[in-house]
């Protein structure tokens, strides 16, 4: 007999779908949400959500780990190279997994002990196992780690770790050919060409506790609410004049009002920050409704010339401006070039959606973040071109 | 619908010598792909799959 206990769960997803990323069985895109099929999960919880270029990866409340998508680099961890389309259980894992964080094709697991293991394409460096690793469809110890890791972040080639003790470990060559083009000829420092986490310099007298990375960026937020930006900022992802920045550099408070920084997203180039208020602010390229607010041109000359120098002078100016609608975000996801948010107990979503990632069945860009109707999320997750909400049952479905 | 564009220098694709073809991630999860014979600078690259994404090749 059936009890009344628990709520229904469900897992919606949908976007881009080439490699089976929304776990539905089948390799079609979706332009709306449609249930994924969590059979293997047999009810558990669900914790933390993310995905790669074509792989989803679900970490559970008992910290196991659900797998599906693209599987050509080992990025699942299943020991194989073989995609699936349906939601399988990572068997040999014998961690307890708090965290996950998927690069391109690439992914990085965080245990309750701080400990991060890594599967998938090393060609850059990306697992942070050195160089004699291709790939690798088994799950790997960073083992350069020494001191237990708090978060990590993958971008598109590279991988950020910040550690108990305070200090930002970088890894992967990601931004090597950049930084070498920008800094030319100017030595590379270390940590930006490094196949083993290599410390970041210039943090050292401050407390990060959180990092995310770009495709060719990285960002780390302090204890004290500071933001710290390096990397490509070719679409004035970093605010400055510059076109790359090799070391952390700070990211002037009066750009937020004055506000501190609470929480931090990426996409490929563009980035989302929470303020203590709960107000939410947007910056970078915005081409595609990235930014979810009109990419307006700002009258400040100085910040004028900052994107103008940033774009070689043909693309828009986008400094940091608050998005009003999302105040109050109680979660907030970003996909390459696109971004889901839960506001309020809705779902709301913006930016590119040439393959439906929006979940407004179409593929028009959004420009302001706009409802997806019907829904009851309770948490948000996304790969590049794609969208994933655990949500609770809805009545009549 | 409104189509992906960037310009990406030749040095920062992905070659696979099995394919002799060059990649680069496309934000929407696949690759933008050219060979090695068409890989000179100028070349666009029409996105796989449904994308009509481009990718442009600039010059180091």
């Amino acid at each position: 007999m059936e009890t009344k206990s628990q709520p229904e769960i469900s897992l919606l997803s949908w976007g881009a779908n080439s490699y089976g990323q929304l776990g539905q069985g089948h390799v079609e895109d979706q332009s709306a949400p449609r249930l994924s099929d969590t059979a293997a999960l047999q009810s558990r919880a669900v914790r933390t959500v993310s995905g790669g270029g074509g792989h989803s990866v679900f970490v559970t409340e008992n910290g196991e780990v659900f797998v599906c998508g693209q599987n050509n680099r080992g990025q699942l961890g299943l020991g194989h190279n073989t995609d699936i389309s349906t939601l399988q259980l990572c068997p040999s894992l014998n961690q307890t997994v708090t965290n996950v964080t998927c690069g391109w094709d690439f992914t990085l697991l965080l245990t309750d002990c701080g400990q991060v293991l890594a599967c998938g394409s090393n060609a850059f460096g990306q697992l942070g196992v050195g160089p004699t690793v291709r790939h690798s469809a088994d799950l790997l110890f960073v083992e350069c780690l020494k001191d237990p890791v708090v978060s990590v972040a993958a971008g598109l080639r590279h991988s950020l770790a910040v550690t108990d003790s305070g200090c930002v470990y970088q890894w992967g060559t990601g931004l090597f050919s950049l930084a070498k083009r920008a800094l030319s000829p100017h030595p590379i420092p270390s940590h930006l060409c490094s196949k083993v986490p290599c410390l970041v310099p210039g943090l050292d007298q401050k407390t990060p506790h959180l990092v995310a990375a770009g495709s060719a960026h990285c960002v780390c937020l302090t204890e004290d609410g500071d933001l710290f930006l390096w990397g490509s900022n070719k679409h004035g992802q970093l605010t400055t004049t510059e076109p790359f920045l090799s070391s952390p550099t700070l990211l002037k408070r009066s750009l937020l009002d004055g506000e501190k920084v609470i929480n931090l997203w990426s996409g490929w180039t563009h980035i989302v920050a929470q303020t203590e208020s709960g107000r939410v602010f947007t910056w970078g390229r915005g081409g595609y409704g990235q930014l979810g607010r009109q990419a307006s041109i700002n009258q400040n000359p100085e910040q004028q010339s900052a994107g103008a120098l940033a774009e070689g002078g043909n693309q828009e100016v986008c400094l940091p401006a608050e998005v009003k609608v999302l105040n109050g975000a109680t979660q907030i996801a970003c996909g390459s070039e696109h971004n889901l948010a839960i506001v309020g107990g809705c779902l709301l979503s913006w930016g590119w959606n040439e393959h439906g990632m929006c979940g407004d069945g179409s593929q028009t860009d959004v420009f302001q973040p706009q409802l997806i109707s019907g829904l009851r999320p309770l948490l948000i997750g996304c790969g590049a071109g794609h969208s994933m909400a655990v949500c609770a049952a809805a009545t009549g479905s | 619908m409104s189509v992906f564009h960037d310009e990406v220098e030749i040095e920062d694709f992905e070659y696979d010598e099995d394919t002799e073809t060059y990649y680069f991630p496309c934000p929407c999860g696949d690759r933008f792909a050219i060979t090695k014979d068409l890989f000179v600078s100028g070349e666009i690259i029409e996105a796989p799959s449904s994308s009509e994404s481009r990718l442009e090749l600039a010059q180091s």
